[in-house]
């Protein structure tokens, strides 16, 4: 099945560049760039390293990886906005940079008119989790245990990121009691759920504490369903208007030769949804998520109206 | 099952991977800036293809390699390599400076195995249930532990205490800049995008402590002699065993402080590192020795610092919660390696698991015949000539801080705080709790707000806990020795004055 898509999408595409002429073809002739916006070792930086040498192989052109961590994402960002629009530089970026920290701070670009996007490959599922002898067996109980007025705390990865401005939202419409407590890291916060430090976490990689029955998973804050756990709806699906979609994809400065994006993002689909890809993304605990270059625009831009709007009622308080 | 792990280890590869790891470790970890974390993110790509056991074998062996390099520049220039190395350089250099640099690099290296030895023994027997203990500490524990560690450095460190608590303060509020932990709103940045990450680690140590020593170079006034200057004789650097058995309390003192900080998430090797030697110095009948070259000086963080490798790796691998870098670094490569971290890993995978826990107190050996056939190399650096060695520092100060993150804000400031520890340490501050401050002032107060979000501002979380209320009290204690001792000594003194 994969393999016969695959082989449609290599044909469609193929027969598209028939029609796009000399300009394409003579993409790259020296080695791109490709800015991670963390640090090395991370997830984002292990699977854009992992795509960066398979698309390698069909660019016929190294794909060098530099990181540039710092700013929660932005300074990569920023500094990727203002590179040539040649299409030698790219960045592997995230929700995070692209459409939170945006909405809640000047961050010197802007996401949707300084990019181009060329297509999303994965973004990690976030889950509202409690501890597994919780009482709140479902979403619907825990939110109306906090509306009858029980104070509920919620860890995140950290302050203003997508998780918690989606809590707020939550709280703020059903005007429920609930208390935000950041942590540095998801890891932090898991382990603070872990210990009973906080009543609930929005975080990541939780799969196996789910699985091993030390935490039971209410929700995702996602706007599908997490593969591994069929059963537990989004938000949106239980009944909550709010939804932070993980995204993980590569944008090329804005005003980059059509062109060449099409290439890129025909090379990158081709990549990504090969089955080396995928055999990867399942040893790193990483979806593959693969969105056109078009969707993803759409889908960073809804964001980031949604999340601006979050974040000047937040401030209005 | 332990016995199966050790036939897996039977494989000329794992030998060489953890030769290559523990070399390439010792190396990188000896150039200030360039720490474990970068090191095995480099190295991650070559180990895809590699089987698991020396794939990990490598990164680790990278792992404790730099920990333990790090402490080769701090002795032997005074520019830890590692921010952990930075109290090794207190006693290690003073060493250097009177020709025992070959000794003092020996009682480091023996003292690292030690450590490291303790920290894995504990980790093969205790990974899970010391997992499970690391998570009772919540916002409150943590910040009371915090709160301790900062007292320590303060009480035990050494100097007078007064300056110590200065400095930790100035630290503590370096350490504002930059977002507001809890608001993610922007604290002292003046609208600089680049100073919304605060004042980095590295880019500051490398300054404070290696730029510093440039500056102070540079403005020392000229002695009439402006030829070579004299250089110390290198003297036999024999270490017999019976006088690392000497310092056993100390090395079993600070292994235990270096692998119960590891398996708290957030604090680091710099701070136990410190703890370990205040400690050592707080417990030594000659406490006057330490800052002048005492051999426990350089024993007890060099032993605390290698046994957070062990100490960090046990929450890592038994939840899968890493609880910094350099662990979410190894997570991924023991995820990439199909060994998930977290509560299935010792279940599913056993003896890979074991295997490379053997291996990791086994590298014991190479780490020992490869360190001393580098230190027959290595200390001749002290007969380098000042008017070569002190461009190199400011060369490789440069270039440590603008590699963290590839951005010139981090050079200046470098060179901000190399300034500033210069002017320090020409009016007799000390630097040392300037950097705890530092380290650990966002996380104190984060914890502290933390702490106080859950409890709905109540102050009875502190109480209530009861590791919490220990800590406390500890704390106490901690103050009412250190007050005592000073008053008895006050009297001694004016007593032996009056006759």
């Amino acid at each position: 099945m994969s393999l016969l898509k695959t082989v449609l999408t290599g044909a469609v595409f193929s027969s598209m560049f028939v029609s796009l002429g000399a300009n394409a073809v003579d993409y790259p002739t020296h080695p791109i760039t490709m800015v991670v916006p963390y640090g090395a070792g991370g997830t984002t930086d292990i699977s854009a390293r992992k795509l960066s040498s398979l698309a390698e192989a069909e660019l016929g052109q190294p794909i060098v990886v530099e990181n540039r961590p710092g700013g929660s994402g932005t300074n990569a960002m920023r500094a990727v906005a203002k590179a040539k629009k040649d299409g030698y530089t790219l960045i592997a970026t995230t929700s995070s940079p692209l459409f939170v920290t945006p909405a809640v701070r000047p961050v010197g670009y802007d996401s949707v008119k300084d990019f181009t996007p060329i297509l999303n490959y994965s973004g990690p599922y976030h889950g509202v989790l409690v501890q597994a002898d919780s009482p709140y067996e479902s979403f619907d109980e825990l939110i109306a245990s906090a509306k009858s007025g029980t104070s509920i705390s919620y860890g995140t990865a950290g302050a203003m990121g997508g998780p918690h401005l989606s809590f707020e939202l939550i709280a703020r419409e059903n005007k429920a009691k609930l208390k935000h407590v950041p942590f540095s890291g998801a890891g932090s916060a898991t382990a603070a759920l872990l210990g009973g430090h906080v009543d609930v976490a929005l975080v990541p990689a939780y799969r196996d504490l789910v699985l091993d029955s030390k935490l039971r998973l209410l929700g995702v804050l996602d706007d599908s369903r997490d593969p591994d756990f069929t059963s537990v709806p989004t938000l949106k699906e239980a009944g909550y208007d709010v939804e932070f979609p993980s995204v993980v994809g590569v944008m090329a400065p804005a005003g980059t030769d059509p062109d060449i994006v099409a290439k890129l993002e025909a090379t990158f689909t081709k990549v990504a949804n090969s089955d080396e890809f995928k055999e990867f993304m399942t040893k790193l605990n990483q979806p593959v998520r693969v969105m056109t270059g078009k969707k993803l625009g759409e889908t960073i831009k809804m964001n980031l109206e949604t999340f601006r709007q979050v974040a000047k009622e937040l401030s209005q308080e | 099952m332990l016995l199966d792990a050790f036939n897996a280890l039977m494989d000329i590869w794992v030998l060489v991977a953890a030769i290559v790891g523990i070399v390439t470790g010792i190396i990188i970890g000896a150039i200030p800036g360039l720490g474990p974390t970068m090191a095995i993110a480099l190295l991650i790509p070559v180990t895809f293809t590699m089987p698991p056991i020396p794939a990990i074998t490598l990164l680790l062996g990278v792992y404790q390699g730099a920990i333990f390099g790090g402490s080769i520049s701090a002795i032997l220039l005074n520019v830890p390599g590692t921010p952990s190395s930075a109290a090794t350089a207190i006693d290690g250099h003073a060493m250097a400076k009177r020709g025992e640099g070959g000794r003092a690099l020996r009682i480091a290296l023996y003292a690292s195995v030690a450590g490291n030895i303790f920290s894995c023994f504990v980790l093969i027997v205790l990974a899970e249930p010391l997992a499970s203990m690391a998570l009772n500490f919540g916002p409150a524990e943590m910040a009371a532990l915090m709160f301790f560690a900062l007292l320590v450095i303060v009480l035990f460190g050494g100097g007078v205490r007064l300056d110590a608590a200065l400095m930790v303060l100035l630290g503590v509020f370096a350490g504002i800049v930059g977002l507001d932990p809890i608001e993610g709103t922007p604290r002292f940045t003046f609208d600089s995008f680049a100073m919304e990450n605060g004042l980095q680690l590295i880019p500051v140590l490398v300054g404070l402590f290696a730029m510093s020593e440039v500056f102070l170079k540079l403005f020392e006034r000229r002695s009439a002699n402006q030829g070579d200057m004299d250089i110390p004789e290198i003297l036999p650097s024999k270490v017999r065993f019976i006088d690392m058995w000497r310092m056993r309390a100390t090395l079993l003192w600070s292994s235990l402080i270096g692998t119960f900080v590891g398996i708290l998430p957030g604090i680091g090797s710099t701070v136990p590192a410190f703890m370990s030697y205040s400690l050592a110095r707080a417990r030594s009948k000659q406490p006057n020795k330490f800052g002048e070259g005492a051999d426990e000086g350089v024993a007890a963080p060099e032993a605390a610092n290698n046994a957070v490798t062990g100490g960090a790796l046990i929450p890592t691998l038994a939840l899968g919660i890493p609880g910094d870098a350099v662990t979410a670094v190894i997570l991924g490569a023991f995820m990439l390696q199909g060994l998930a971290p977290g509560p299935f890993l010792f279940r599913d995978y056993g003896i890979e698991v074991y295997a490379i826990f053997e291996a990791l107190i086994l590298s014991s050996i190479p780490t020992i015949i490869f360190g001393l056939l580098l230190f027959k190399i290595a200390v001749h650096v002290i007969r380098i000539q000042p008017r070569h060695l002190f461009p190199t520092i400011t060369i490789l100060a440069l270039l440590g801080a603008f590699s963290v993150n590839n951005s010139l804000v981090d050079v200046w400031v470098m060179l901000g705080a190399g300034f500033v520890g210069f002017l320090l340490r020409r009016s007799g501050f000390p630097l040392p709790p300037l950097l705890i401050g530092l380290i650990l002032g966002t996380p104190l107060e984060q914890s502290v707000r933390q702490a106080l979000l859950t409890s709905n501002g109540n102050l009875d979380i502190f109480w209530n806990s009861h590791i919490a209320l220990s800590i406390i009290a500890l704390t106490a204690i901690c103050i009412v020795i250190s007050v005592a001792i000073s008053v008895f000594k006050n009297k001694r003194h004016q007593g032996s004055s009056d006759v």
